[in-house]
């Protein structure tokens, strides 16, 4: 066990260090932070000026041996865009995404797993076939397009929910239900046929021969052997809004999350504010995959963690 | 009785209350396209951080809704002590929301706080020829530019005053403290920012009592908002989305879209291919079809009407395919080869204006070659100052509604947008930089725009009207200069 906590942290810290360093040269390679902050007016020789102020005009490797030291430190430095420490809005921003994640995604699980066993036992009857034909809905239509229906429908037409923003409860319903709809979907899919793969086992045949309850065999037996699939999915899912993938939902509903700051921050070529915010991300992932493996070993402790 | 006077008493207190609400509805709700990151007036250059702040401070000049300079701090328009030092006379009795008074070292502390290069300004561009400020006296003071600046009343149109003792307070940036019709009250980022009005502001009282600001990127985000009465202003409504909202504001603003053309190499050295490819295009069209009517023909001139220098006697080229063909056959250009640089997504319907232009110019006889770039790369082409591509779209925008900037930028051959070797042109701009005579600078100004308009070194397209959605109860007339001051508005 020791062991294997070494070795995914040893992993992890190989996969951050190398994200960040393609994120340092890329940024400096694709992008001229100056140009973009400074008017189009400006005079040649502002630009120069600014440029040296930053300390944009240092040769590269100076630079990048000064980024190396800030990380050792977790200080990114200030955010060219924002003058402030660029950790500073990171922490700012994540908690706002991880709740619009977590209320989100936990929707969908909740409402996912109960659907997916539901049509799994029945494979081919009504309550299946509208399931899978609201998935397939689920998936087809653009995140976008569905949060702006959202807002005609409950802010625009009916007037009972606030159109963005993020100041009250009522407020995470919309984006969270924008959030959480496609991650339904998908996991709709999954549970059902992970239930149907294993409601044909033999051991489920042995089990209600047995005369064991129905509801032990399905929600016990059953839906912790298809539990492992379906919680990779979830995990992916998790880290694919914490990655970034949340900027959709963030930017329709004005959710002041990191999804909507790093697009932002691309935008304005900050590269400072870039680097902190895939930082933070790869940690991310490299944090839920190890907890992942855990909640592997937990449902199904024949598992080894190597 | 008692009991009558029991309820006479909670009717007039129902009564009050209303009264009360009524007051204190007073109150509106801003949508802006993006949050200031700092409420620090003086360090960036972000339409954000103005909008709210143009209310908190109070600049030494201003303008009218129509862009006239008046005296605003100043209580009258700033002379010429000689051709480098101007006098500013301040009002009295003026003090910062946090009772710091406004007097001549407030004005000289701001000055040089924003001019000095450790301070590293994004605004420098605006403040570059001041070169020293020094009180004279309580109220009055001396600003000494590098040079005669005839521009420097238009600069302090710019120059926001603030506290000199609570600004080197770090938390300035997030608590500012101005002099304007509005305090600051809270700042939650991401949120919404609050201001209350200032019961002690020297001007005329504003009606609006408390005015709160959100921050919504998506357009149709922010139209679903006013649309659900949630907003009272939006800005940057899209001319598509005017038909749904309540009421709309439409300003002729201060953008040009406009096409840089390369006067010293390629096909374009052909000051009749230029003609051509100005004749070429239906500007109408273009403002009707792609603005739905929210913009103007630029009158062949990179300057609005209200600019300093704006020339009523030079017209936009018109509509007439027949000519550009002819005189591209003229000048043996017929099939030759134009590259034309432009991008996307920066500006409204930049990219549609680019391709919309190509069509009209592949109709003239010429073989046009889009090139659309991410915005860092196409700037990397449009400063490139070692080769000039043959034409490059841009919108230039110019805040200081003063002919210098636009021209210095992209008339004047050295300019980081110009694509002209004319000395004559340089020239003129040059001596109009430095002429203290109004009416002399604004000659050289109507000289400069009628010699770059005989030729044609731009292809002039629009200019962009700024539009508004509001809500039923909101009264505002709008400003030519961008400017979204609560003060001149009003609920009905």
């Amino acid at each position: 066990m020791g062991r294997f906590i070494y070795r995914r942290l040893i992993h992890g810290l190989i996969v951050i260090f190398g994200v960040t360093i393609i994120v340092f040269v890329v940024t400096r390679m694709v992008g001229d932070p100056v140009q973009v902050m400074l008017p189009l007016e400006s005079t040649l020789e502002q630009r120069a000026a600014f440029e040296k102020k930053l300390g944009l005009d240092r040769p590269i490797y100076i630079q990048f041996g000064e980024f190396l030291g800030n990380i050792a430190r977790l200080d990114f430095g200030e955010s060219l865009w924002q003058k402030r420490p660029a950790m500073d809005i990171v922490f700012e921003k994540l908690p706002m995404t991880i709740l619009l994640t977590a209320v989100g995604i936990g929707f969908a699980c909740v409402a996912a797993i109960p659907l997916g066993i539901i049509a799994a036992l029945r494979p081919g009857g009504m309550v299946d076939r509208v399931t899978v034909f609201g998935s397939l809905l689920g998936l087809s239509v653009p995140q976008f397009w569905l949060g702006l229906l959202f807002i005609v429908l409950f802010a625009v037409q009916f007037k009972i929910l606030p159109t963005s923003g993020a100041a009250t409860p009522a407020h995470i319903i919309m984006p969270a239900l924008t959030m959480g709809l496609p991650t339904l979907a998908r996991l709709v899919m999954l549970v059902r046929s992970s239930m149907i793969d294993e409601l044909n086992q033999q051991y489920v045949k042995t089990s209600f021969a047995k005369g064991l309850p129905f509801v032990r065999v399905v929600g016990l037996h059953a839906l912790r052997n298809a539990g492992l699939p379906v919680m990779t999915l979830v995990g992916w899912e998790v880290i694919r809004s914490l990655a970034g993938y949340s900027v959709v939902v963030e930017t329709v509903f004005a959710w002041p999350g990191i999804g909507l700051t790093a697009i932002q921050a691309i935008e304005r070529d900050d590269l400072i504010l870039i680097q902190a915010i895939v930082f933070t991300a790869a940690v991310c992932v490299v944090a839920i995959n190890i907890a992942m493996d855990f909640i592997y070993k937990l449902i199904d402790p024949r598992l080894k963690l190597t | 009785m008692k009991k009558y006077g029991r309820l006479l008493l909670a009717a007039v207190l129902m009564v009050a209350a209303f009264a009360g609400t009524a007051q204190a509805d007073a109150q509106i709700t801003i949508a802006l396209g993006s949050e200031p990151t700092t409420l620090d007036p003086q360090i960036r250059e972000d339409g954000g951080e103005r909008a709210v702040n143009d209310n908190i401070y109070d600049t030494v000049l201003g303008r009218t809704p129509e862009g006239d300079l008046i005296p605003s701090l100043a209580v009258r328009m700033p002379e010429l002590v000689d051709a480098q030092t101007w006098e500013v006379t301040l009002r009295s009795g003026i003090t910062f929301h946090n009772g710091e008074p406004l007097n001549a070292d407030a004005v000289v502390y701001s000055i040089k706080r924003v001019i000095d290069p450790e301070f590293n300004s994004e605004q420098i561009s605006f403040f570059s020829t001041i070169k020293d400020a020094r009180a004279t006296g309580d109220l009055t003071l001396h600003v000494i530019t590098d040079g005669p600046d005839p521009i420097l009343p238009t600069r302090l149109y710019w120059l926001k005053v603030v506290p000199p003792k609570y600004s080197k307070d770090p938390k300035f940036a997030e608590n500012p403290v101005g002099t304007g019709p509005y305090r600051f009250v809270t700042w939650q980022r991401g949120q919404h920012i609050d201001l209350v009005r200032n019961e002690d502001y020297w001007g005329p009282a504003p009606q609006i009592t408390s005015v709160r600001y959100r921050f919504i990127e998506e357009p149709g985000t922010r139209l679903a908002g006013l649309m659900a009465g949630e907003f009272d202003l939006i800005t940057n409504l899209l001319p598509e989305f005017t038909a749904h909202v309540p009421k709309s504001v439409n300003v002729l603003g201060l953008e040009h879209p406009i096409i840089i053309l390369n006067a010293d190499k390629g096909v374009t050295r052909d000051v009749r291919v230029r003609k051509a490819l100005n004749y070429a295009v239906d500007k109408q069209a273009l403002a009707k079809g792609l603005f739905e009517g929210f913009a103007q023909v630029a009158q062949g001139q990179l300057l609005s009407p209200s600019f300093f220098g704006y020339n009523d006697q030079v017209k936009a080229y018109p509509y007439d395919p027949d000519k550009a063909r002819k005189l591209i056959q003229e000048a043996g250009a017929a099939g030759q080869t134009i590259e034309l640089i432009g991008t996307s997504g920066r500006w409204l319907k930049d990219r549609d204006l680019v391709e919309a232009v190509a069509d009209y110019w592949k109709k003239a006889g010429l073989d046009v070659k889009v090139r659309i770039f991410e915005f860092n790369e196409y700037l990397n082409r449009l400063f490139d100052r070692k080769t000039r591509a043959d034409s490059i779209f841009v919108v230039s925008s110019n805040e200081l509604l003063d002919a210098d900037k636009s021209f210095s930028a992209y008339y004047k051959a050295g300019g980081v947008g110009a694509s002209n070797t004319d000395e004559t042109l340089a020239d003129l701009i040059d001596a109009a930089r430095s002429e203290t005579d109004e009416q002399k600078r604004e000659s050289l100004y109507h000289q400069a725009v009628e010699l770059a308009h005989d030729q044609a070194y731009f292809v002039w397209l629009l200019n962009i009207e700024d539009i508004y959605g509001l809500s039923q109860r909101l009264v505002w007339p709008g400003r030519v200069d961008a400017r979204l001051l609560v003060k001149e508005m009003r609920i009905q």
